[in-house]
């Protein structure tokens, strides 16, 4: 029976939804940064694999189907560009220049790090767009030969850090403009960082989403002309 | 549209998407390209919002949900995160105020600069 439990597609399904639904209850109740959907589902999934001695491979007959889905839910993300059109375009300097230099300073500041420490190259290019949306960053990952799980990894460490200090940042290092405080929480801690932007102000939350797609996309155009 | 139209459309994008970034001679993301097409059906009011209201409401409302495989398969991997584990915890500790600095001042320095400009304009 344990066999016919684990080789069924129908296990990774139900352990990826069942983990996510308890953390958005814990979210829920406990509303603090840390307490996200995605890191508590995970740390559940990765503690039942790893208590019950269950291969990963059992595990994706049924998560792969959930991944299937990381590109359509990427092309939806047009949809929160398309919605802040209006923003985009009354301030588009600014925000353009902005994502350009927090996208650049990413990337170049990532790779030099790495090379420093002697990462290996598939962690380095993992790394590489970790400030990105998780979507884009598993995506530019991939296609430079870096791991997807360490990418994803590496994401949601940027975006937990960036959620809890952005108003702290923001104090520390002077950046009193809502509009740039909004567009660097985005640019360094994309949708998880939005959050704690929208609890900042209603200009610092629209801005940080905009930074989200903005700065994607610029990585998206770098990392093309980057070899890790 | 329906459910199943709102889904057969993402779909049939994403499907071309892979077909374009197949033959393109660069590796430009599949995923990347469907979002790049998607703003431009959007843009040129081909598909509308609402006309992909439950897809997308569905997707983007629990988009944790999707990105739990990719993270737990990081347990495949963990001699290589721990063979790593301090330069990667470094590079995000460090890395992450960094962007914040830059990103942050160089808006309000570009703010200011255009608010001069327009001081002139106006002098």
């Amino acid at each position: 029976m344990i066999e016919a439990f684990l080789s069924s597609p129908m296990f990774g399904l139900a352990l990826s939804i069942g983990t996510y639904l308890l953390g958005k209850a814990i979210q829920n109740k406990v509303k603090h940064t840390l307490a996200n959907p995605l890191v508590i589902g995970a740390a559940f999934t990765i503690a039942v694999l790893a208590v019950f001695k269950i291969p990963y491979e059992n595990y994706a007959k049924g998560a792969d189907v959930i991944n299937w889905m990381l590109g359509p839910v990427t092309a939806l993300l047009a949809l929160g560009i398309y919605n802040q059109r209006k923003t985009l375009k009354e301030y588009f300097i600014p925000v353009l220049v902005g994502c350009v230099a927090g996208a650049c300073t990413s990337i170049f500041s990532i790779l030099a790090l790495c090379k420093a420490f002697g990462v290996d190259k598939a962690v380095t290019a993992a790394m590489m767009p970790k400030s990105c949306t998780t979507p884009i960053a598993v995506s530019i990952a991939e296609s430079h030969g870096g791991l997807a799980a360490i990418a994803a990894t590496c994401v949601a460490v940027a975006g937990i850090t960036g959620a809890l200090c952005a108003p702290m940042f923001s104090k520390w290092f002077g950046i009193k403009d809502p509009m740039a405080q909004g567009l660097a929480t985005g640019a360094c801690s994309h949708a998880l960082g939005t959050a704690t932007a929208r609890e900042m102000g209603e200009v610092q939350g629209a801005m940080s989403s905009i930074a989200i797609g903005v700065c994607g996309m610029i990585s998206v155009v770098i990392s093309l002309f980057m070899t890790v | 549209m329906s459910v199943l139209k709102q889904l057969c459309l993402i779909f049939a994008i994403c499907l071309g998407s892979e077909c374009i970034s197949a033959v393109l001679p660069f590796t430009l993301p599949a995923s990347v390209i469907s979002m790049v097409i998607l703003l431009l059906l959007l843009l040129v009011k081909a598909v509308k919002p609402a006309q992909l209201k439950e897809v997308s409401d569905f997707m983007l409302g629990n988009m944790a949900l999707f990105f739990i495989p990719v993270v737990s398969g990081v347990i495949r991997y963990k001699d290589v995160l721990f063979a790593n584990f301090w330069a990667i915890i470094l590079i995000c500790v460090l890395t992450t105020p960094l962007v914040f600095f830059v990103t942050g001042h160089v808006v309000q320095l570009t703010v200011r600069l255009m608010k001069k400009k327009e001081g002139k304009q106006h002098d």
